[in-house]
């Protein structure tokens, strides 16, 4: 826990920190690559010409070494260790373990400042878009044409593969990274949040995580999708093994994560801070954080029985064995399902809180829109087999899947309402994150009216496995989720680097990415129901026409990511000094300055209402906080 | 705040509490600019969805290929009023609400946080809708799978990357898939080696092709013509060459069909009536 301290303590000892001051992101990605050569060498020598074990266990002894040893480089058993020895870290320990005094290099070590770690993800969250935005535009120019050579086949399988998988992680953490770690404890009046070791845990091990599923590029890749259905899967090149390992490790930090972010939510509220004031971002980050601690996990599962499959021979998967290819679609769904609404829900959260602020009205339907959170929760454990439906495992159970899907539709409405009627007689200030707002209805309810075709039998018997299935999920997650991650971005982009967003670049990336997401998607509807498949290298010369594009689009919303990428490092670099409250909120995190100090409060703040008193003729402030802004502190007061 | 802000706003909040009361005519309250946007907006998901099944989607060659067009034009009747609803909020409250993109925000907007009738509303449409949604797709979904007497049974192998047809009793395999119109085709699906998507796309239907094991589906085609067949789940390297050819022919084209294949004319004909 972070103890107590006073800002102004900050002359600590010399050696506080102990290890710690010699361990970065460089010595991190030295001794995991120790660690990974240590690994393979007593791999290769040992079990490499054991008949049972081959290259597989290699991979895998490999690729876990390096996670290992990354961990123990970058620093995250050093406090367990100590504590296990008999030590315990002192207050000055404790404050260089927080970044106090390193300046810039604290975003390069563990460090459990709350908002260090949250800076932290958003550049890996960048990082990953960037990765699989590249994957993404070599799958849309190897589609340009219909026998296009530009990547084999294998290639192909592999780099849809990893673009899904890259993808989803990047969205998994896209919102609850950055936002639910940055700005969630200062919503709450918390000073960091409940368990600051762990939230620098959790990021460090999707860093960790990351490589290993790069790697597997170049070592045969996966040839079955992101979903790496089995059997095909446990026959695949050992790229599988890889990928197993990165999600092994993702998964525990998303769950230490989604433990972190429920504990501070439920424990440091600040005085006042009722459940019922709380900001309605922090309601769906918890939502989705529950989710995920129910969904994750099973994805654990399917990855360590498919991995023990491959690597030591049990047949959880292969039908050769009495294995099943069903279990596997089953449990990997029992994860997926829930899983989209981990991705989803903290995004449209934050754009409620958005559409509040620049509608200059209170949030409509608070309460519906905490239902609805929670009612989306709940139903969306009870909806995996739709993705089954063409599968043959439990035909009689078609119209009760159809019925929970369907029924989903209800929560989601709401919404829909919950925004509408936000923005109804409002007073609309037309800023760049409201512009993201209007984006995500546009394309969410595309998203949600498509997702109503498949959740019926007789359209899916059509449409599953094609590319309108692609659009869809691409119209939910990347056009609802990352649009309303995106709007996110931009509110709090203030808050968060102290500099103002250049919105005349900003306006401009946001058409170019409204205007050719519709195109992109157009496309793959068009080739969704004239019957184009998922996930093909080569197409019938029938589909051409739609793909091309498809593939145009494609490349007008990349560049449109990039221009929005460089307006953001832009004015991080360059940008205007931005002033504690720039958008005239009212939920915590606008009362401190921007950014905030080292544990966010010299006073602690007292509630007195929630945050969307707009209107309400209440000239005081609605969370009345004693501290004086400490403004002009751009190095988070760690100086 | 300046008198001229209270005076914004409470003229605000008169106006938010009761547009009624306010005593404009219908036709110049934003309800009535917004029902204008909901039925053009509907009118042109509605055609969107009109267009894509007529034009684009293959031809309708079975009765459960009519029932995905009709789910997809239902749904859209019924899904595209709502959207347009949120969209025709949306774009009005930009047009008549919209303050600009100063740097000091407009003053604050009615406190409205609830409304129980619009929840009311809304939630009471989205429970029918779904209820006639479940409706249409259980009746679909039931009509679809009513086994007739005497089906016709086709035994379709997926293997990396190619599929086999075969047609018990006649001795005849393929790889181009031949059904004939006015019966009932049930497939028997199945895979040598790992799971394929067995994908007659004009049929309408589509299982999966597991390895071990067998999985069932029907399709009632009613029209004669050319259709593919694909695969419609990754299948390692060659997935995206997994295709087949198909098509739907008369009765009696059939029969000369399996025979011009080395059936013999009796089992050919006593395949054609089914009940195998």
């Amino acid at each position: 826990m972070a103890t107590a301290v006073l800002l102004e303590d900050t002359n600590l000892r010399s050696k506080a920190g102990g290890l710690y001051r010699h361990q970065n992101l460089l010595t991190a990605i030295i001794t995991g690559g120790v660690a990974m050569f240590v690994g393979w060498l007593i791999a290769h020598y040992t079990l490499q010409n054991n008949a049972n074990w081959g290259s597989d266990m290699v991979v895998t002894v490999t690729m876990a070494s390096w996670v290992v040893g990354f961990m123990a480089g970058i620093g995250a058993f050093n406090a367990v260790f100590r504590w296990m020895m008999g030590h315990d870290q002192d207050h000055h320990d404790e404050l260089y373990a927080a970044g106090v005094s390193q300046g810039w290099r604290r975003y390069f070590k563990f460090c459990t400042d709350h908002k260090v770690v949250g800076t932290q993800y958003l550049i890996l969250v960048m990082s990953l878009f960037a990765v699989g935005g590249t994957l993404a535009m070599i799958i849309r120019t190897q589609l340009m044409s219909p026998n296009n050579h530009l990547i084999s086949p294998q290639t192909y399988n592999a780099v849809i593969s990893i673009h899904g998988m890259i993808m989803i992680i990047a969205t998994i953490i896209m919102v609850s990274g950055p936002w639910a770690n940055f700005i969630l404890p200062i919503q709450l009046g918390a000073k960091d949040m409940a368990f600051p070791r762990l939230n620098a845990l959790s990021l460090w091990l999707v860093v960790a995580a990351v490589p290993p599923i790069l790697i597997s590029l170049f070592i045969g890749g996966v040839d079955s999708g992101w979903t790496t259905y089995a059997p095909l899967s446990v026959q695949s090149p050992p790229g599988q093994d890889a990928f197993a390992i990165t999600i092994i490790t993702f998964v525990v930090s998303v769950t230490v994560a989604g433990i972190n972010t429920i504990t501070t939510a439920m424990t440091m509220r600040a005085k006042g801070m009722t459940m019922g004031r709380l900001p309605i971002f922090v309601w769906g980050s918890m939502v989705a954080a529950g989710l995920g601690l129910y969904a994750m996990p099973a994805f654990l599962a399917a990855q360590s029985m498919l991995l023990t499959d491959r690597v030591v021979g049990t047949s959880f998967f292969a039908p050769a064995q009495g294995g099943a290819g069903w279990l596997y679609e089953n449990i990997f769904w029992i994860m997926g399902h829930p899983e989209v609404y981990v991705i989803l829900i903290p995004g449209v959260a934050a754009a409620m809180d958005v559409a509040s602020t620049f509608s200059r009205k209170p949030l409509f339907g608070y309460k519906i829109a905490v239902g609805a959170f929670f009612g989306l929760g709940a139903l969306s454990l009870m909806v995996w087999a739709h993705h089954m439906f063409t599968t043959g495992w439990a035909p009689n159970l078609a119209g009760p899947w159809m019925l929970t899907t369907e029924l989903i539709s209800i929560p989601t409405g709401l919404f829909f309402l919950v925004i509408i009627g936000t923005l109804w007689r409002g007073s609309i200030w037309t800023r760049l994150p409201m512009y993201w707002v209007y984006l995500f209805l546009w394309n969410f309810i595309i998203g949600g009216v498509t997702g109503i075709y498949l959740s019926d039998v007789p359209a899916d018997q059509y449409f599953h496995g094609n590319m309108f299935v692609t659009a869809h999920f691409h119209y939910t997650l990347l056009g609802g989720g990352m649009i309303g991650a995106t709007a996110a971005l931009c509110y709090w982009f203030p808050k968060m680097t102290g500099k103002m967003l250049n919105e005349r670049i900003g306006k401009l990336a946001f058409w170019v990415i409204a205007i050719f997401f519709q195109v992109t998607y157009f496309g793959m509807f068009w080739e969704g129901f004239q019957g184009m498949p998922r996930r093909i290298a080569a197409y019938a010369p029938q589909f051409h026409t739609a793909n091309m594009i498809a593939t145009m689009g494609a490349y007008g919303l990349f560049l449109g990511w990039v221009i929005l990428l460089y307006a953001i490092v832009h004015s991080w670099m360059n940008g205007k000094v931005a002033p504690s409250n720039p958008w005239q909120a009212k939920s915590l995190e606008w009362h401190i300055s921007s950014p905030p100090p080292l544990q966010n409060f010299l006073v602690d703040p007292i509630v007195t209402s929630d945050p969307y008193t707009f209107g309400e003729g209440n000239p005081a402030a609605p969370s009345k906080n004693p501290t004086p802004a400490t403004v002009g502190s751009h190095d988070g007061g760690a100086h | 705040m300046s008198s001229n802000h209270e005076d914004i706003k409470r003229e605000q909040i008169a106006e938010a509490g009761n547009g009624r009361a306010h005593g404009e005519p219908f036709h110049r309250r934003p309800a009535f600019k917004i029902l204008i946007l909901v039925v053009l907006f509907s009118a042109i998901g509605i055609w969107a969805a009109g267009f894509f099944t007529d034009k684009i989607m293959p031809s309708i060659l079975s009765t459960q290929m009519k029932s995905a067009h009709d789910t997809i034009i239902l749904f859209t009747v019924l899904a595209a009023p709502v959207a347009a609803l949120v969209y025709a909020i949306a774009a009005y409250s930009v047009y008549k609400w919209g303050h600009g993109h100063g740097d000091e925000p407009p003053p604050d907007g009615p406190p409205m946080r609830e409304n129980s009738l619009a929840t009311g509303l809304w939630l009471g449409v989205s429970a029918i809708l779904v209820v006639v949604l479940l409706v249409w797709g259980m009746t679909a979904l039931s009509s679809e799978n009513q086994g007739q007497l005497r089906p016709v049974t086709v035994d379709v192998y997926g293997q990396q990357w190619l599929w086999t047809f075969k047609y018990p009793g006649t001795g005849v395999e393929s790889n181009q898939l031949v059904v004939p119109a006015g019966r009932q085709i049930r497939f028997v699906v199945t895979s040598y080696d790992v799971t394929h998507g067995f994908w007659p796309n004009s049929l309408g239907v589509q299982i999966d092709a597991n390895p071990g094991f067998k999985t069932y589906i029907t399709a009632d085609p009613n029209k004669t013509g050319p259709f593919a067949v694909r695969c419609s789940q990754l299948c390692g390297l060659y997935h995206a060459y997994m295709d087949a050819t198909g098509k739907v022919v008369t009765a009696a084209q059939f029969s000369s069909w399996l025979v011009s294949q080395g059936a013999s004319s009796t089992s050919a004909n006593a395949y054609a009536l089914g009940g195998n």
